[in-house]
């Protein structure tokens, strides 16, 4: 007992004797470094952009190469600023083909993911179904969607919500089913309706897994509607590209296109994080940001 | 429940938790264990009683069974008269699991105020909001009011899933462990905080701990329990005088206890 009488004794002498010393030790450190810190933050994600073009633009201009193996990046910007109906209007109408299929992927993934939480039997039923349309190369079925509805949007549109639909509903199942046990127990000890526990603990609970996947759906709707466009279309930027492709002249047109849908789908994704932000402000994911 | 209940037995036990020759097996992977047998146990109303014992003897099963959670294989439970099914029906029973299970997505208001909310048909519908932030105040979370679990500590986290199982004013607290997380300081000092609040209330505890110390200082009886399979091997009651303070953990009466329920367990081993 004397012993550890003593030890704490010792501690607390030299826990004084610091604070007695030098009493300068206990300020914040400066504000200074936090501030160009915090800075050099916010624009490295620019710089970071910045870097790949510079650097593609240098490479042309040191390598000459021709601009049908490789273009100026400045020049199919310029070129883009030049024809901005032209980009306008197939932006559009892909934005409009793989919007239509992104919001038929969620709602169909949501029901059949909630019918599938709801039941072990619909989930041991519907599994099998889902791995089959993800092993399935969903480009494939786009001769068939062509073959049922023509010359329309609908085999476009369809396509890209095939290409989204497999990550919503992965990701729908895994946030409605996956949910903390002992929170579920908490709830069944009220005698909580499984109604009830869906709402206020499932569904909440894949929110998150429900945005991570559409980050990734964003893409996929677009590379589904320019799939579509290839196959088969007087419009659209994939259809600007094939176009593009096929002639040494309208080789600007090709790359244009390639950076309009790129910028169609950073913009997608960067409305996206807002939402979430705003959403998801509870999620430890957001204190990152 | 498929047993009738006899009606002499419910005459007798309007009230507490009984448990009358309560027996449970468990079948894992085609393996049949015994987690209960023959559990002859009396709870009675307004008492702290703590369920111990070594792991695997069937503690948070007995808590699950009496809690409706669990359907017993024999024997019959009683509760305040009922079934533990009705009971469960009722809402009779406020849950402490062994993590703070709060919803990441509620602040600490609405986590408190989350079992007053579901099963609308029960007619326990929770505390006021005067008297939710009342325990809320009393559980020193009042400045984290509008804060999400993730910003809160593990101590701070399992305070607030105390707060909410008061907050459903039951008559029935079950108590799975609930400290077994927490460092030993936050765990001393939340042992008080808890008795205070029960205090006022009055409820039915039943508490599952590892802790011998815990279980003397809290409890009215502590239940020793021995394994394979789960039994009751004894029943302790503890002289210490309510209210319980920090001061009490040196008396002469305490150790008493504490040497009583060490002895019982190594009893139980044996």
């Amino acid at each position: 007992m004397t012993q550890i009488h003593d030890a704490t004794g010792l501690a607390a002498d030299v826990i004084l004797g610091d604070g007695d010393g030098d009493a300068g030790d206990d300020l914040p450190p400066p504000e200074e470094r936090h501030r160009v810190r915090a800075a050099l933050l916010t624009i490295a994600p620019i710089l970071g952009l910045a870097s790949v073009f510079l650097g593609w633009e240098a490479y042309v201009r040191i390598m000459d190469l021709r601009p049908l193996t490789l273009p100026l990046p400045s020049n199919i910007f310029i070129h883009v600023f030049d024809n901005p109906g032209f980009y306008w209007e197939n932006g559009l109408v892909t934005l409009k083909e793989a919007a239509i299929g992104f919001v038929l992927a969620f709602v169909a993934a949501v029901v059949v993911a909630s019918i599938m939480a709801h039941s072990r039997f619909m989930e041991r039923a519907g599994l099998p179904v889902i791995v089959l349309v993800q092993s399935t190369p969903i480009a494939v079925l786009v001769p068939v969607f062509l073959l049922w509805f023509g010359f329309s949007p609908w085999p476009k549109i369809l396509t890209a919500a095939l290409f989204a639909w497999v990550p919503f509903v992965a990701n729908a199942l895994t946030g409605l089913r996956a949910i903390d046990p002992d929170t579920h127990e908490l709830l069944r000890s009220t005698s909580a309706s499984s109604w009830e526990i869906f709402w206020r603990l499932r569904v909440p609970h894949a929110l998150p897994y429900l945005f991570s996947a559409a980050r990734i759906c964003i893409g996929l709707a677009l590379v589904g509607a320019v799939i579509g466009e290839f196959f088969n279309s007087s419009e659209g930027l994939g259809n600007a590209a094939r176009v593009g492709q096929s002639q040494p002249a309208l080789n600007e047109q090709l790359w244009g296109s390639v950076f309009v849908l790129a910028f169609v789908g950073v913009v997608g994704v960067l409305l996206l994080a807002t939402i979430e932000r705003r959403v998801l402000r509870w999620h430890p994911s957001q204190s990152l940001v | 429940m498929h047993e009738l209940i006899d009606p002499d037995v419910v005459a007798k036990t309007q009230q507490g938790i009984h448990f009358h020759g309560v027996s449970k097996w468990f079948r894992r992977k085609g393996q049949l264990t015994h987690a209960l047998s023959r559990i002859d146990l009396d709870i009675e109303p307004g008492s702290f009683v703590s369920l111990i014992g070594p792991s695997g003897c069937g503690k948070s099963t007995l808590l699950r069974l009496a809690g409706g959670l669990l359907e017993a294989d024999r024997g019959t439970v009683v509760v305040q008269g009922e079934t533990p099914a009705q009971a469960l029906q009722r809402k009779h029973y406020a849950f402490v699991p062994q993590q703070p299970a709060l919803m990441p997505w509620r602040t600490v208001r609405r986590n408190v105020a989350l079992l007053g909310e579901t099963n609308r048909k029960a007619r326990m519908k929770g505390v006021s909001k005067e008297a939710q932030l009342e325990l809320i105040e009393q559980m020193g979370l009042t400045p984290f009011l509008d804060a999400y679990p993730r910003e809160l500590s593990g101590g701070m986290q399992q305070r607030v899933s105390i707060a909410r199982a008061f907050a459903l004013g039951a008559p029935l607290m079950l108590m799975d462990e609930p400290f077994s997380a927490l460092d030993e300081i936050t765990r001393a000092d939340m042992r008080y905080q808890l008795l205070a609040l029960w205090e006022r209330v009055g409820c039915t505890v039943v508490f599952v701990t590892h802790s011998i110390p815990e279980a003397v200082i809290l409890s009215d009886r502590v239940v020793v329990l021995g394994a394979r399979p789960g039994r009751v091997t004894d029943v302790i009651d503890v002289g210490l005088a309510r209210p319980r303070s920090d001061a009490q953990e040196d008396s002469d009466e305490f150790h008493a206890g504490v040497a009583a329920v060490r002895q019982a367990l190594k009893a139980g081993w044996d």
